[in-house]
């Protein structure tokens, strides 16, 4: 087996190493990520305003040039030709020409991507279907509402079957009923075993389809990891009961609990005083409902990595 | 694949301005006009004789003079008409063909695509050029039908003026789209194209007085300077008078009658200076207008293929 074969037979999709940016008048975006992306996986991409997501897409998809950048894009160095044109892309704030069709340019786009003519005449019809946009197909673009032309676009980034599909900001733009359709499309991609790599400020959007995520923060990789790896850490923990405490609600204080109405809430993860306050409980004659352990959500651990020090190396 | 879905794009892009029609209606205006005309032995017919001019300048014993029709429509209509007003307007209509490519939003999808950057803006420069290809072979075509069935003269060498006219185009073209890539605005696009050209028609005309007025030759530097001038800019209007030598058109001074001797003079070299220019190799003058514009477009690829958009 050649090196080469070897090579595109890893299990990243992406594997970025390294990855720096600065721009003319020395602003630097990007100070040294390092993102991983498995095969078939949907990893999210998150962090606030500036943090460099937007130039780490850029440099994938080589419309930013790194000023330093290591790794690959499908087994092969970034900007390699021919993996490009197994990468669909749909940018963040896009303008599609308003004088075409949304068939004409779903084949431009195509045609670009060198996605031969007979695999568009067939692609084409199934992904407007997909995107519920068949009956505007042959309307000019310059008709359709924001949230047609996002449909429009996320059909484009579709059009070459893509190993991997790279999506900025998906969402924007789209109803409640619209965010759910991509959010089916993602999971369908998935099922496919295509690779979604996704930009999103919509945490919650992000929560509920990504398998890995990674959190930028001025310009380096501050988490990274499964959703489960990153909320594993429990908050705190929830006592729900039903009767009168009366002078136990003391005790309880007393064991660092925040007493509220049928609730006693402990900070941190000392399970041992919460089962002691179990034991006040009942001594206090009240039935004990649940014990929930709460974990961190990801906007929860998105403001904790953005007020705390991103790690220069990433997170491998 | 790239290269036709590239030029479709722009073809596209041209039909869905205004403009574009609009000149399409004005070559049919012209031609139209035209066939409106007749040449008798000894006048003119306007209108299909409701106006009439006598002159026997177009007929001869033998009938219709065709080198001298040949000079009015390649001297007289396609020169104004086409190579004057149909190039200002295009290079207004095409000025926003690059800014809009590279417009922030447009630009990352197409350079996203396995496609080199040089290459891209290479197909978009030929695609923008599209339009004036086919304003030109409309006009042109258009033309050459109602001279050939209206007045029975045919004139095959007419047509070479159709690529003549679209290099004359893309040597200024090339100006509008380095300036529209690197500024990203149509204004400044068209007023430094405009500009150009009237700083290659300086050029070329200052050169010209040195052959009509060789007096001007004893100022040796100043001589050399505007032949070196001539020799780096484009030569626009040495193309026109490819277009009328292959043409087989006369020289339009034959409509000059000249009235003392200093005009005859006047005439006579000028006359001089036409058959002159009009001897320059084909091969020299559109080999170095096309090295002018090889550069131009050059510096425009590498600035497009090092910038982040």
């Amino acid at each position: 087996m050649t090196a080469l074969a070897i090579t595109e037979m890893t299990n990243w999709a992406v594997d970025l190493i390294d990855v720096r940016k600065t721009y003319r008048g020395r602003v630097q975006a990007l100070k040294g990520v390092n993102i991983q992306v498995g095969r078939g996986e949907i990893f999210g991409l998150l962090g606030p305003n500036g943090a460099g997501k937007t130039t780490l897409v850029k440099i994938m998809m080589t419309v930013v040039k790194p000023t330093r950048a290591f790794g690959t894009i499908l087994g092969r160095p970034l900007g390699h030709r021919g993996k490009l044109a197994r990468v669909g892309y749909l940018p963040e704030s896009h303008r599609f020409p308003g004088y075409l069709t949304g068939a004409q340019l779903l084949d431009y786009y195509a045609a670009l991507a060198k996605v031969p003519l007979a695999k568009r005449k067939a692609n084409a019809p199934r992904l407007l279907d997909r995107v519920s946009m068949t009956a505007w197909a042959n309307t000019r673009i310059d008709r359709y509402s924001k949230g047609m032309i996002q449909r429009l676009g996320i059909a484009q980034a579709l059009m070459n079957d893509p190993e991997l599909v790279v999506l900025d900001e998906p969402t924007d733009g789209l109803d409640p009923v619209g965010r759910r359709d991509v959010r089916q499309l993602l999971l369908e991609l998935k099922s496919k075993g295509t690779t979604v790599l996704l930009n999103s400020h919509l945490l919650s959007e992000l929560e509920m389809v990504c398998d890995r995520v990674s959190i930028l923060v001025d310009g380096l990789v501050a988490r990274q990891g499964t959703l489960s790896e990153l909320t594993e850490r429990t908050l705190e923990y929830r006592v729900h009961f039903k009767g009168q405490v009366g002078a136990e609600g003391e005790k309880l204080r007393a064991l660092g609990g925040h007493l509220d109405g049928d609730v006693v809430t402990f900070p941190g993860r000392d399970v041992g005083k919460v089962n002691a306050a179990i034991d006040v409980l009942r001594g206090a004659g009240v039935l004990i409902e649940s014990v929930q352990p709460r974990k961190l959500s990801l906007e929860e651990i998105f403001v904790e990595a953005m007020t705390a020090k991103p790690n220069p190396r990433g997170a491998r | 694949m790239q290269f036709w879905a590239i030029i479709i794009d722009s073809f596209r892009e041209s039909k869905d301005r205004k403009i574009f029609w609009v000149m399409l209606l004005l070559s049919s205006v012209v031609a139209a006009a035209m066939f409106c005309v007749s040449f008798q032995p000894g006048r003119v017919d306007i209108m299909f004789g409701m106006w009439t001019i006598e002159t026997s300048a177009f007929t001869s014993a033998d009938g219709l003079r065709a080198d001298r029709l040949a000079a009015v429509i390649i001297d007289g209509i396609m020169d104004h008409v086409l190579g004057f007003v149909g190039i200002v307007l295009s290079v207004i209509a095409t000025a926003n063909f690059i800014p809009n490519f590279v417009e922030r939003g447009t630009v990352d999808l197409v350079l996203s695509k396995p496609i080199p950057r040089w290459r891209l803006l290479l197909y978009r420069y030929l695609g923008a050029m599209s339009f004036l290809g086919v304003q030109t072979a409309f006009f042109v075509v258009l033309t050459f039908l109602v001279a050939g069935v209206r007045w029975n003269v045919w004139l095959p060498g007419y047509l070479l003026s159709i690529p003549l006219i679209i290099l004359l185009f893309s040597f200024l073209y090339c100006i509008s789209a380095l300036v529209g890539l690197i500024t990203r605005s149509t204004i400044t696009a068209i007023l430094l194209t405009l500009l150009g050209w009237v700083i290659i028609a300086g050029v070329q005309s200052l050169d010209d007085m040195f052959v009509l007025y060789p007096d001007w030759q004893k100022s040796e530097a100043a001589y050399h300077t505007a032949r070196t001038a001539r020799w780096i800019v484009p030569k626009t209007s040495d193309m026109t008078r490819l277009a009328k030598r292959w043409g087989h058109a006369t020289n339009f001074l034959f409509l000059v009658e000249p009235e003392t001797t200093k005009d005859r003079e006047l005439v006579q070299r000028a006359e001089k200076q036409e058959a002159q220019r009009a001897a320059m190799n084909p091969v020299v003058i559109i080999g170095s207008s096309l090295l002018f514009e090889v550069c131009v477009v050059l510096i425009a690829m590498f600035k497009f293929s090092r910038t982040d958009y």
